[in-house]
C-alpha cells in the first residue's frame, strides 16, 4: 500500500527538542518526567510536550511556524513554562545531546505500551538511547520534493553536526568527540541514510519491499539522519544534538529552512551515489572534530575544512536568508563558525573551570533557563 | 616452657571484634529477611532483638552499651545526609512542603499528647513523649529508599518532611526541657540558658563545620573520592564535638547537613554519595537498636503504647493528606507519602536516652511506653515505607526482567515523532 504524502506549504517549519529532566541535588538525570508532564498537561501551551523513551526525558514539539522570529518566541514561552513547573517539583531542565555523567543502566523506561515494546525488542540499546536530539521539520509540497531535499541536504549534515554539537561528555568522561550522541543512534539496525531513490514512487517501491519482509511497519521505523515524513508533509533532519539554548535551536531550524529554499530554487542534478560513498566519513569527521573536520567533496574530488565550507555556504544562501527573514539567525551561526564556538566548546570550558561534572550540568541547566546571552542572539527584527 | 605468648583466659572482647560480629550477623539477618521477601531492616532488628538477651546471659551487655559510639556515628551520618536532602529553596518555591511537614508533625504531636493526657500523665512529660513521637526514623526511610532504588516526588518530599519533623521535634524537646528544669526546681537561669545553649550551640556547631568543610573543599581536588573522605571525616568530627560540648547530636548534625547544602552558594562541596560507608553503619545501628529493645517492654508498654502508636499514625496521615494534595500530589502519592513518614526507630531512642539522662523521672514513667512503641514500629515502619513507595510507583519494578521477553519481531523506532 503506497504511503500518501500530505502536502504542506513549502518552507513552513517546526522543531522537536528532547530535553533532560534533572534532580537539583547532584544534577544527575531524574525520573521526574511523568510528574512534570502531569503538571504541564494542565497548562495551555503552543505545540506539545510529550514523554520519551526513558523517564528522564521530555520532548517539546513546536507548532508549525513560518518564520524564525515566531519560532524563537514560541520556544521561549514553552521553555519558561516547563522550567517554572519543573522548579515546583525541584527538578531542573537542560539542553545538551547527552547527559555528561549519568549511567545508562540506571534509567527507567517510560511505561507506555510503545516504549515497553521498544525496550523488550532492543534490550540495553533502549536505555542507552537516553540521548537528546533536535529534529527539524521543513514543509514540502510533494513527495518528490521530499526525496529531492532528503538527498540535497545530505552534504550539509556535517554543518548541522558541528553547529549543534553539545555532547562532548558521556558516562562521566570526555569522549574527545564534539558529539557523542550520534553513536547511540548508529547502534540501531535501521539508522543511516535513505537509499538512492529519486522519486516518491520509487521510494514507495522500496518501502513496500521492506514492509513485505516485515522489517518495517511505518516510516517511524527508519531513523535515518534525514527522512521524508509523509504524515506531516515534511522532511525531517534528525542529526542535531539538542542545543543548550532555544535560541540556537531556532537558528538551526532557520538554517535548514534557508538551505531548503536555496535547493528548491537552484535544483541540483548530479547523481547522488558519490555523495553516499563519502557520507559516513564526512559524518564521522564532523562528530569527532567539529568545525575542524576535513570534508570530502566527491564531485570536486577534494577536501575542505568544515568551517570554510560552512562559511561559504552561509554566504551563498544569504539572499535566501534575507528573503525568509533569517538573516540575523544565520549571522549568529556565521559568527559561531568564525569563532569555532559551539555548545561542546562551552561545556568543555565549564569543565575546565569547575572540574566537576555535576557543576557542568548545573550551569547547563542555568543556561537553558536563561537562554543565550544577548550578543549571540540574532537581534529581534528583520533587516 | 613458658606459654606467656598465648592469650590468657578469659578472652576480652575488643571493639573491632564486636563491630565485625554485629556487622556480619546483622548482614546475615538482612539476607534472610530478603529471601523471605521482607525489608532487610526487619532482619537487622530481629538479629539485635536476639542478641540483646544473649549478650546479657554471657555478661556482655555492658560492652553492647559501649557500642553506642557506633550508634552515634551512624546516626550522625544519617542526620547529616538528611539535613543535606532538605532543600530550603524548594520549600520557598512550594510552600506546601513545609506546610505538610509542620502539619504532620503537629497533628502527630497533639494526637499523642491528647492520648497521654487522657491516660492522666503529667503534661510536661506527656509533651516530651509526644515530641519524641513526632520524629520519623530517617535511617529506616533512607535505607529503604536505597534498597528499593526509590526515586521521585514522594521520595524527595518524604526526606524533606522527615528532616522537618526531626528538626521540629528537637527544638520542641529543647524547649520542653526548660519546663522540665523548672519542675525539677532548678534555677530559672538554668531553665532558660540550658535549652538556649543546646539550640544555639548545635546551630553554631553545624554552621561552623559546614564553613570549615567548604573552606577545605575549595583547596582540594574536586573529585568524589577526596570529597567523600572530607565529608565522612567532618561528620565523625561533628559527632565527637557535639558529644564533647554536651550538645544534641541530632540537632548539630542536622544543622551541619542543612548548612552544607543550603549555604553553599559557590557549590564548593560535591554532593557525594555516603551510602557505601552508610550501609556498614546502618546495619550495626539497627542491630544495636534491636539489642536495646527488651521484648518485655512490649507487655510493659501495654495499651498506652498501642494507643500512642495509633494516635501518631493517625496524626501523621491526617497532616500529610490535608496538605500534600494542595501541592499537586495525586491521592496515590499523598497516601504513599503518609506511609513513608511512619517509621519510628533509633532517632526516637536517642531522644529518649538524651531526655532520660537529664530528667530521670521522665524515664521512670515513659521508658517502657516509648520502647514498646518503637518496638512495634520497628516491624510496622519498614513495611509501611516499602508499601508507600511502591504504591506511589517510585520503586524499581519488583521484577525488572518482566519486560525483557521478546514480544514482537517488528522493530519500532525508539524516538517518538
Amino acid at each position: 500500500m503506497p504511503l500518501d504524502f500530505t502536502v504542506s506549504r513549502a518552507l513552513t517549519f517546526g522543531v522537536e527538542l528532547e530535553l533532560m529532566v534533572l534532580n537539583t541535588r547532584d544534577y544527575n538525570l531524574s525520573r521526574g518526567a511523568p510528574d512534570l508532564l502531569g503538571r504541564l498537561a494542565k497548562k495551555k501551551l503552543p505545540g506539545e510536550v510529550k514523554p520519551e523513551i526513558t523517564e528522564s526525558m521530555i520532548e517539546i514539539n513546536s507548532a508549525v511556524n513560518e518564520s524564525h522570529d515566531t519560532l524563537v518566541a514560541e520556544l521561549r514561552v514553552v521553555r519558561d513554562a516547563i522550567v517554572a513547573e519543573a522548579e515546583r517539583l525541584n527538578l531542573a531542565i537542560a539542553g545538551g545531546g547527552a547527559h555528561p555523567f549519568h549511567q545508562w543502566q540506571e534509567r527507567r523506561i517510560y511505561p507506555t505500551e510503545r516504549f515497553l515494546h521498544v525496550s523488550s525488542l532492543y534490550g540495553y540499546l533502549a536505555k542507552q538511547f537516553t540521548v537528546f536530539g533536535q529534529h527539524i521539520h521543513v514543509g514540502v509540497e510533494s513527495g518528490d520534493d521530499a526525496v529531492y531535499l532528503t538527498h540535497g541536504l545530505a552534504p550539509y549534515i556535517p554543518h548541522f553536526i558541528a553547529l549543534s554539537a553539545s555532547s562532548p561528555f558521556s558516562q562521566g568522561v570526555d569522549t574527545s568527540f564534539e558529539t557523542s550522541r550520534l553513536h547511540a543512534v548508529s547502534a540501531f539496525p535501521l539508522s543511516g541514510q535513505m537509499p538512492p531513490v529519486h522519486t516518491w514512487a520509487e521510494f514507495n517501491r522500496y518501502f513496500d519491499e521492506m514492509a513485505g519482509y516485515g522489517i518495517v511497519a511505518s516510516m517511524k521505523d527508519f531513523y535515518w539522519d534525514i527522512r521524508p515524513k509523509p504524515e506531516y508533509g515534511t522532511i525531517e533532519i534528525r542529526i542535531c544534538d539538542t542545543p543548550l539554548t532555544v535560541e540556537r535551536a531556532a537558528q538551526l531550524a532557520a538554517y535548514a529552512q534557508t538551505l531548503a529554499a536555496h535547493l528548491l530554487a537552484n535544483r541540483r542534478t548530479e547523481p547522488v551515489e558519490p555523495l553516499y560513498r563519502v557520507y559516513g566519513y564526512n559524518r564521522f569527521q564532523a562528530c569527532r572534530f567539529g568545525f575542524e573536520a576535513e570534508l570530502v567533496d566527491p564531485y570536486a574530488r577534494k577536501s575542505t575544512r568544515l568551517r570554510e565550507h560552512l562559511l561559504d555556504t552561509l554566504d551563498r544562501v544569504a539572499p535566501d536568508a534575507q528573503r525568509l527573514g533569517n538573516k540575523p539567525a544565520l549571522e549568529a551561526l556565521w559568527r559561531s563558525a568564525q569563532a569555532q564556538d559551539n555548545d561542546s566548546r562551552w561545556l568543555r570550558e565549564r569543565y575546565a573551570e569547575m572540574k566537576s561534572m555535576p557543576d557542568v550540568v548545573r550551569q547547563q541547566a542555568q543556561r537553558w533557563k536563561e537562554g543565550a546571552p544577548q550578543e549571540a542572539v540574532a537581534a529581534g527584527g528583520r533587516s | 616452657m613458658n606459654f606467656a605468648f598465648l592469650p590468657s583466659l578469659p578472652f576480652t572482647l575488643s571493639y573491632p571484634l564486636l563491630f565485625g560480629v554485629l556487622l556480619v550477623v546483622g548482614m546475615l539477618g538482612g539476607e534472610l529477611a530478603r529471601i523471605a521477601r521482607i525489608p532487610r531492616i526487619v532482619g537487622y532488628v530481629v538479629v539485635g532483638l536476639a542478641l540483646g538477651p544473649l549478650a546479657g546471659a554471657v555478661g556482655l551487655d555492658s560492652l553492647l552499651d559501649e557500642a553506642r559510639i557506633f550508634v552515634d556515628l551512624a546516626l550522625g551520618l544519617v542526620l547529616f545526609d538528611l539535613g543535606r536532602r532538605m532543600d530550603l529553596q524548594w520549600m520557598k518555591r512550594d510552600w506546601t512542603i513545609a506546610a505538610a511537614g509542620f502539619a504532620e508533625s503537629l497533628f502527630a504531636f497533639f494526637a499523642v499528647l491528647a492520648t497521654l493526657l487522657a491516660f492522666r500523665f503529667d503534661p510536661v512529660k506527656a509533651g516530651l513523649a509526644a515530641a519524641i513521637s513526632m520524629t520519623t526514623s530517617p535511617a529506616v526511610l533512607m535505607l529503604l529508599v536505597h534498597d528499593l532504588q526509590s526515586e521521585g516526588q514522594v521520595t524527595e518530599r518524604a526526606m524533606n518532611l522527615v528532616a522537618l519533623n526531626g528538626l521540629s521535634a528537637s527544638i520542641l524537646v529543647t524547649i520542653l526541657l526548660g519546663s522540665a528544669h523548672l519542675e525539677a526546681q532548678s534555677q530559672v537561669e538554668v531553665a532558660i540558658l540550658h535549652p538556649l545553649y543546646l539550640f544555639l550551640g548545635s546551630l553554631a556547631l553545624g554552621a561552623a563545620m559546614a564553613w570549615l568543610s567548604r573552606t577545605i573543599a575549595r583547596n582540594i581536588e574536586k573529585t568524589r573520592e577526596v570529597h567523600f573522605a572530607l565529608i565522612a571525616g567532618m561528620v565523625v568530627c561533628a559527632v565527637g564535638l557535639a558529644t564533647m560540648l554536651k550538645l544534641p547530636v541530632i540537632l548539630a548534625l542536622l544543622s551541619f547537613g542543612l548548612f552544607a547544602r543550603n549555604d553553599d552558594r559557590s557549590y564548593d562541596l560535591l554532593n557525594v554519595n555516603l551510602a557505601p560507608v552508610g550501609r556498614l553503619l546502618y546495619i550495626v545501628l539497627f542491630v544495636i537498636t534491636g539489642a536495646s529493645l527488651p521484648m518485655g517492654s512490649l507487655a510493659a508498654g501495654g495499651i498506652v503504647a498501642v494507643a500512642v502508636v495509633a494516635a501518631r499514625a493517625a496524626g501523621k496521615f491526617t497532616g500529610v493528606l490535608a496538605i500534600a494534595p494542595i501541592g499537586g500530589l495525586r491521592m496515590r502519592q499523598a497516601i504513599g507519602l503518609g506511609a513513608a513518614v511512619l517509621p519510628m526507630s533509633s532517632l526516637a531512642l536517642l531522644m529518649l536516652h538524651d531526655i532520660a539522662r537529664l530528667f530521670p523521672s521522665f524515664a521512670t514513667d515513659f521508658t517502657a511506653i516509648i520502647l514498646s512503641a518503637i518496638l512495634m514500629m520497628e516491624f510496622v515502619g519498614p513495611f509501611a515505607v516499602q508499601w508507600g513507595l511502591r504504591f506511589a510507583g517510585e520503586t524499581l519494578p519488583v521484577d525488572p526482567t518482566a519486560t525483557s521477553r521478546m514480544t514482537a519481531r517488528v522493530p519500532t523506532a525508539p524516538t517518538a515523532d
